[in-house]
């Protein structure tokens, strides 16, 4: 690696130190959610490795010449889709959900590796000189781009990996500069299939108000008729996927919309995380003392509800620390996609941003019950080596962009 | 590029904004749930985990006078179900395990619906052992299934007391609502009897153990040594003043019959024998009761459940005749020297009324004797209406004795005043010559008929008929006695004399009840058949033994038998045997160990 005398122009010592604190209190919280459960003995000294393995990814992608990533984009992007296929076909069910992919005994789940791929290859179309989202085929575009994978993942089908999709590609949009009618037309499609959910009642009221917002518009009587079309076909879809769902999705669905119709079934979980949170209090319970955790009452805890370890053991000082040190990651990543002068970059970090600020709102807010429970992990804190191998890549890029900010002002 | 609008200032804020803002309301809420409802959440994280295991304590025994041992507890197993574990899949097998019919689960689930999912629901008690030897092997295909050793009462001595001692049964839900804080769904508690009567005596202290358990209720530890660790305290044994012996003796005397007795040491008041027949088997209320036995019992005509001792009333017959004659002489209105001739009945107040026999000249002791009507006819009037009924009661008739069970009643006196109200101002006087032989509106029970008794052979001087002598305290292991509240009546002893020798004459003499007569003890008593408008004469013996230091008095009922001399009497004689044969065989043996 090519350090030269500004080493601190270069990297960000603090950043580095922010996502290191949190893959330390990640391994903490790992290894106490784990030591009593033989299922998953061994997973603190695999979490170890996958650390070490993404700390050596972040330096290489750090390293690398910026420009590589706008030239990978499109390959990186394709095969990806190709790899959600193959799972679609072959993958492991786990859960209820296909999304592992298994080389031997590695097993990964290719919907993160198109994560990366789509952020970049969103970025990638959007930085193009002639794109622009006011024109009607130039938004159609976006969409297929942003929406084959999340369509791929539906199949699997994975609920929390659609909505990080969806995450990714609204803020995306948001940030190349969408205007308002056109952040209209991409969004009112998901509010009437959201709409749908709640009964016909709020469905019909949906499309009343979307038809008066229509000719508030003015567009022209086609394509105003259109664009209603879309949405009305958007309700049924949506009607048509939630029946073609797992029940265990469904359920899921419901029990959000409804968080008492299942207070034992999905929202046991809900619960639970709630009461070890809750239960820690200001100093929490000590590292390896939280009944909740240490008693398995939550199951698989470090992966989806690792916060609820931080949050019993550690109180509301280690729940608040954790909170801080995402927060600063934030405000710097933010930093870097406003002072990147190249839009691919800033497109890029900015999706990088939406990427980790959607999991680590949900997943906490699923932990302390403001979310419905949906199984996404805490980046850089849960239990799994795909993901956190594609964060630190995620990273990586980021750390890039800052080392070369210079270099494109 | 667009400056206005890609990454422009505003969008940049906008970003800033939903950071801080999802931020802030993540913090929110964490200071909500860890702060300011942390003690919400930490109770219920304690009830998640840690788990409060009830012990339930041994119940007191019951012991006889002589510290035998009546009632006892003998170790049983239970099967439980859990809901939320429990899957009806496993229905058939458990129900073929259990001998029970197909689809009794199922309905036994439905029943307890209301309880906790958590909640073990006792399905079927006293499960031999095999059963659960078999059930244990093959645990995995009882999911939800368990079992615990449990306490049934057991009867050593084959004593009975069926109606006395009572049984346990599972608690009601208004005595659950009383107690709540006592007692759980499904805990058994003193249901009838000395069970029920004695109960916060007998039951004991449960004792609670913690332990930690995981999701899946499996223990991990017990928790923190002895710190919250409450242990156990078994019930406190009851020592009665039953005569195991003579209980068994007096139950078997009524074995077939109906009736009741009730035997009194005369100096405390403490009771030697409480019966009621027809009794049930207790044995069958220890563990599973079947619908069945109980179904009969409750439709059975003689009604087993009812103690006849302190519950049935039935005019008390010609024993009423010793209450009359203390009530004359002591109001002076006869002397032992008044005689009157009997010529086998005689006229009323417009009505004739008969005596058994043509006794001739009879004072007060050979009227008691030979049972003279005649003899109390003239009495009664003599003493009048006020004063008879003023004795009655002043002897504890018409009124609860306070024995130590549930349901007593008091029966009843009439006064004049009952028969202004039933006839009139000119009610017919005549009514008072069947009072004078016991018949008509009096209603008594056995044990005020015992009571009486005792107060006479004690001379005026006994305690309130009881059963608990006292109870040994678990805790600090002391006897702790039950004072009795002593009776007094002021008579003169001349009267009780006179009388006494009457109820002498009634065994030894040429009385009712020669037939009855031991070769060794003497015996006092007076016979009594209480007519029966329904059917077949009642048969009445009251007596006490021995004559010049009685130690026993009694009462005895046997319904629809005939005359007390020939039914009630010799089981009188056969109690007397029971319990002072014996003890003059003990103090015969003693006299000859001290030689």
């Amino acid at each position: 690696m090519h350090i030269n005398y500004k080493f601190k122009d270069k990297f960000d010592i603090w950043f580095f130190a922010t996502f290191i604190l949190l893959l330390c209190i990640g391994l903490l919280a790992i290894y106490s959610a784990t030591q009593n459960n033989s299922f998953a003995e061994n997973n603190f000294i695999k979490q170890l490795f996958w650390v070490g393995i993404g700390i050596i990814i972040f330096f290489i992608v750090f390293s690398i010449p910026t420009n590589s990533f706008k030239i990978i984009a499109w390959p990186v992007y394709l095969f990806s889709v190709l790899l959600l296929l193959v799972v679609i076909v072959f993958g492991r069910k786990i859960s209820g959900a296909k999304s592992w992919l298994y080389l031997g005994s590695l097993g990964f789940q290719p919907s993160e590796i198109a994560k990366i791929s789509t952020i970049l290859a969103l970025s990638s179309f959007l930085s193009k000189k002639d794109v622009d989202l006011e024109k009607f085929k130039d938004i159609l575009i976006a969409l297929a781009i942003g929406l084959t994978p999340v369509i791929l993942i539906l199949l699997e089908p994975d609920m929390g990996t659609v909505l990080v999709f969806i995450a990714i590609f609204l803020t995306i949009i948001f940030w190349k500069g969408i205007s308002l009618f056109s952040l209209f037309i991409v969004l009112s499609p998901g509010i009437v299939a959201l709409s749908s959910l709640f009964g016909t009642v709020p469905f019909i009221l949906t499309l009343a108000v979307i038809a008066l917002i229509l000719i508030f518009f003015k567009k022209g009587i086609i394509f105003s008729g259109s664009l209603f079309a879309i949405n009305l076909a958007a309700g049924f879809f949506t009607d048509f996927v939630y029946h073609a769902l797992s029940p265990h999705q469904q359920i899921r669905i419901k029990s959000f919309l409804d968080p008492m119709s299942d207070p034992l079934g999905s929202g046991y979980n809900s619960i639970q995380a709630k009461v070890a949170i809750g239960s820690g209090g200001l100093f929490g319970k000590g590292f390896l003392e939280g009944h909740q955790t240490q008693l398995n009452f939550i199951p698989e805890q470090w992966t989806d509800f690792i916060y609820c370890v931080i949050g019993e053991e550690f109180g509301f000082i280690g729940s608040t620390i954790t909170l801080i040190l995402f927060l600063i990651l934030f405000l710097k990543i933010l930093k870097i996609a406003t002072t990147t002068k190249d839009e691919f970059l800033s497109l890029t970090i900015i999706g990088i941003l939406s990427l980790f600020f959607i999991h680590f709102i949900i997943n906490i807010g699923m932990a302390v019950g403001i979310m419905p429970v949906i199984g996404i992990p805490l980046p850089l804190v849960s239990y799994g080596g795909s993901s956190l191998i594609v964060n630190m890549a995620l990273l990586g890029i980021v750390a890039n962009v800052f080392r070369t900010r210079k270099n494109y002002t | 590029m667009k400056a206005e609008n890609f990454a422009s200032q505003n969008r940049k804020t906008i970003m800033l904004g939903i950071i801080v803002i999802g931020f802030s309301f993540l913090l929110v809420r964490l200071f909500q749930m860890q702060i300011l409802q942390k003690s919400f959440y930490d109770q219920k994280s304690q009830n998640n985990s840690v788990k409060k295991i009830e012990k339930i304590p041994v119940r007191g025994l019951f012991l006889d006078r002589n510290k035998n041992v009546l009632v006892n507890n003998l170790p049983f197993y239970s099967i439980f179900i859990t809901r939320a574990d429990y899957n009806t899949e496993q229905n058939k097998l458990l129900e073929s395990v259990l001998n029970l019919d197909e689809g009794y689960i199922d309905k036994f689930l439905e029943d307890n619906k209301k309880f906790s999912k958590y909640f073990q629901l006792r399905l079927k008690r006293d499960v031999p052992f095999n059963v659960i030897a078999w059930i244990e092997e093959n645990i995995e295909h009882f999911e939800g299934v368990n079992y615990k050793v449990e306490f049934q009462r057991g009867y050593p001595l084959d004593v009975m007391g069926a109606q006395m001692f009572g049984y346990l049964n599972e608690i009601t839900q208004s005595e659950l609502n009383k107690n709540k804080n006592i007692y759980k769904q499904g805990d058994f508690i003193g249901s009838t009897g000395l069970e029920k009567e004695y109960e916060t005596i007998l039951r004991g202290e449960k004792g609670f153990e913690y332990i930690l358990v995981d999701s899946r209720q499996k223990l991990i530890k017990k928790l923190d040594d002895n710190k919250n660790t409450i242990h156990a305290v078994k019930g406190s044994d009851l020592i009665l003043s039953i005569d195991a012996e003579l209980q068994k003796v007096a139950e078997e005397s009524l074995k077939g019959k109906r009736g009741a007795i009730v035997a009194i040491e005369p100096k405390t008041g403490e009771i030697l024998a409480m019966v009621s027949a027809p009794d049930f088997d207790l044995n069958k209320f220890a563990s599973v009761t079947s619908d069945e036995y109980f179904k009969n019992l409750i439709n059975d005509p003689a009604k087993p459940f009812f103690n006849r001792a302190i519950m049935s009333v039935k005019p008390p017959g010609s024993t009423f005749k010793i209450l009359e004659a203390i009530t004359a002489l002591e109001l002076g209105v006869i002397d032992k020297n008044i005689t009157y001739n009997c010529t086998g009945g005689g006229e009323f107040y417009g009505r004739y009324f008969k005596c058994d026999a043509v006794h001739g000249r009879v004072n007060v002791i050979q009227a008691i004797e030979h049972s003279c009507n005649v003899f109390f006819y003239n009495t009664i009037y003599k003493i009048g209406m006020k004063k008879w009924n003023e004795y009655a009661e002043k002897f504890g008739f018409g009124k609860k004795t306070g024995v130590d069970l549930a349901n007593e009643v008091s029966g009843f006196i009439p006064d004049e005043n009952y028969y202004i109200k039933e006839y009139g101002k000119n009610w017919p006087k005549s009514i008072m010559a069947s009072l004078a032989i016991g018949q008509g509106e009096i209603s008594v029970d056995p044990i005020q008929l015992a009571q009486f008794t005792s107060i006479v052979a004690n001379n005026g001087d006994t305690f309130k008929p009881h059963i608990l002598k006292g109870y040994i305290d678990e805790k600090t292991n002391k006897y702790v006695s039950i004072n009795a509240k002593p009776i007094h009546i002021a008579i003169d002893k001349d009267v009780l004399d006179l009388v006494k020798k009457g109820m002498f004459l009634v065994v030894n003499g040429r009385g009712t009840a020669y037939a009855s007569r031991l070769p060794d003890i003497m015996m006092a008593g007076k016979t009594g058949t209480a007519e029966n408008p329904h059917g077949a004469d009642h048969a009445l013996f009251i007596g006490f033994a021995p004559f010049d230091d009685p130690q026993i008095a009694f009462s005895i009922i046997v319904e629809n038998a005939g005359f007390g001399a020939s039914h009630a009497a010799p089981i009188g004689k056969l109690l007397v045997q029971t319990y002072l044969g014996k003890k003059l065989n003990n103090e015969t043996n003693n006299k000859l160990a001290v030689k």
